[in-house]
């Protein structure tokens, strides 16, 4: 019974979302090859790729920016779920619905709304030129197509999503700990900074996890938003893939590379998420 | 005394509360008013009111098309993604077998491989197989993304509801089939209409996978895509921005209370 209920899933799985990863490492390795290039196996991409300081540094700038993005989203997001979760308030679900609701609306609708707002003629430019608080043709340029613009909407577009595994983390904390510390003569900052905030440190840590792995390799937003400092490795890998100079080989090293990375965070932390999954 | 909160800490998490809230639906209520704007730029001043962005883009034919493609491959995207969701859901939750923790992660992957990866993978395995990209390329990809989902929904669902409900059907002589169909399925619909909207609405809305294995009839959100890079098309695709936001908004917050009431009267009685 069991395996006729597992096999069509984990069938699925294996077939459209194993193998394909499988043919990724086959072309990384050259063992696939892309005409005219002659297949054969080689490590020369992947020793390319480990000692360009192109695809690395890229990388890394990619890697700073979704850290910066999830550290503040998290800050943002922790006061918000400890409000719903202890504050008492009887709106708690309704008011949580409302916070999460954007995140279950269109994504690129909520980045082109940023669009419109940033642009060099967009809302808060001719804003500012109407009220005459700027010159009109002297438009804060930097608003849009730039780093700024990326992390901001990413943060944007992730924020909402984040306050959910913290909220259940500080739902299931027994407030009666709380009681007992004030009894014991904790001030409310201690009891938060010995009782509630290690208590809700696995559903932070999942928060955190919850934005960084899908913003890290994120290539949508800085496509619309970023311009050519904005420019991050998802964009690097979909461009090796492109229609211009495709290299698949280089590609498939930087994509498994990203795949490495974030496979070795997510077992690292699995526990972390696990428990907020199992809530 | 409340431990977790002082008076002034509430007051002023409530303020905070607001005024994220606000952030977060600013730019949205943003969009809706220049959907309004009769002006080929969303740009201050605002010079007046019209629906002309509305009808325009309900004349757009490739518009229109592109939405129904979407419709069509969230559709298909859902039934499959559903079907498996919930055949794995009843493994991990009613059978004991070994290597579940290890299948339940395998299932649940998904979740944590980045868009871009996974969508040249599939690019490549097409390109292996010799398989022409279409619709039917994009619903196999949509449904891998969806299936976790469906699944986070079902299990907790399914270990609420009592294992001795499904027992007694077994007693009285039920074949599995049955026992599903007349008991386990009517316990767990509000939990696979919910599972059914957020495959529809992950596909419907999916950019980053579909712009890989795409064919020629494009998704709407690959149409988006292609419109936002030629301003004169700005105004229409925001009025059809505000249409779909709307009513996604009303979709999800509807059903969400729907589930919430249908369960509730689902709740068996304790004994």
């Amino acid at each position: 019974m069991t395996p006729a209920l597992l096999g069509l899933p984990v069938g699925w799985l294996a077939v459209f979302f194993l193998a394909p990863i499988g043919i990724v490492a086959a072309y990384s390795v050259n063992v696939l090859a892309l005409p005219p290039s002659t297949p054969g196996f080689t490590l020369g991409a992947w020793h390319d790729f480990i000692h360009s300081g192109v695809y690395l540094g890229l990388f890394w700038k990619s890697v700073k920016m979704s850290l910066i993005v999830s550290a503040l989203v998290v800050l943002v997001a922790f006061p918000l779920a400890y409000y719903l979760a202890l504050s008492g308030t009887k709106r708690k679900y309704i008011l949580l619905l409302v916070l999460i609701a954007p995140f279950l609306t269109s994504y690129l609708l909520r980045v082109l709304a940023w669009k419109v707002i940033l642009g060099d003629q967009g809302v808060v430019n001719t804003f500012l030129f109407w009220t005459g608080i700027r010159a009109a043709g002297h438009p804060i340029s930097a608003l849009l197509y730039s780093r700024f613009a990326v992390m901001l909407v990413l943060g944007y577009v992730w924020l909402p999503f984040v306050a959910l595994p913290i909220f259940v983390s500080l739902e299931s904390l027994d407030t009666r700990l709380l009681e007992a510390a004030s009894d014991l003569g904790a001030t409310r900052r201690q009891a938060f900074r010995r009782v509630t905030l290690p208590l809700s440190l696995p559903g932070v840590v999942a928060a955190f996890l919850f934005v960084f792995i899908p913003t890290v390799g994120e290539f949508v937003t800085p496509s619309l938003v970023g311009g050519t400092s904005g420019y991050m490795y998802g964009n690097q890998i979909v461009d090796l893939f492109g229609t211009g100079f495709p290299d698949w080989e280089t590609g498939s090293v930087l994509a498994l590379f990203l795949l490495g990375v974030i496979a070795a965070l997510t077992v690292v932390f699995a526990r972390f998420i696990q428990r907020d999954v199992a809530t | 005394m409340d431990a977790a909160l002082s008076p002034n800490g509430r007051r002023l998490l409530r303020v905070f509360f607001g005024l994220v809230v606000v952030f977060l639906y600013a730019p949205i209520v943003i969009l809706l008013i220049f959907s309004f704007n009769n002006s080929s730029l969303p740009a201050f001043p605002l010079s007046g009111f019209t629906l002309h962005w509305y009808r325009e883009f309900i004349g757009n034919a490739d518009l229109r098309a592109s939405l129904e493609t979407s419709a069509v491959i969230a559709a298909l995207t859902s039934v499959g993604a559903v079907f498996l969701g919930t055949l794995a859901s009843v493994a991990l939750a009613r059978r004991r077998f070994r290597g579940k923790a290890i299948a339940s992660a395998f299932l649940l992957s998904p979740l944590v491989i980045p868009y871009v990866v996974f969508g040249i993978s599939l690019l490549l395995l097409f390109h292996q197989l010799g398989i022409p990209r279409s619709l039917l390329t994009v619903v196999i990809g949509h449904i891998v993304i969806s299936l976790p989902y469906t699944i986070l929904v079902l299990v907790p669902r399914l270990e609420q509801i009592d294992a001795s409900l499904e027992e007694a059907a077994y007693d009285l002589g039920a074949g599995h089939l049955q026992t599903f169909r007349s008991v386990t399925f009517p316990l767990i619909l509000p939990a696979i209409v919910s599972a059914f909207l957020i495959a529809f609405t992950t596909s419907f809305d999916e950019y980053a996978v579909a712009s890989f294995v795409v064919g020629t009839r494009v998704t709407f959100p690959i149409y988006l895509y292609s419109a936002l890079r030629f301003p004169s098309q700005l105004p229409q695709v925001i009025a059809v921005a505000v249409v779909v936001l709307t009513v996604s908004l009303v979709v999800v917050i509807a059903a969400e209370i729907w589930r919430r009431g249908a369960e509730r009267k689902l709740e068996v009685s304790p004994s």
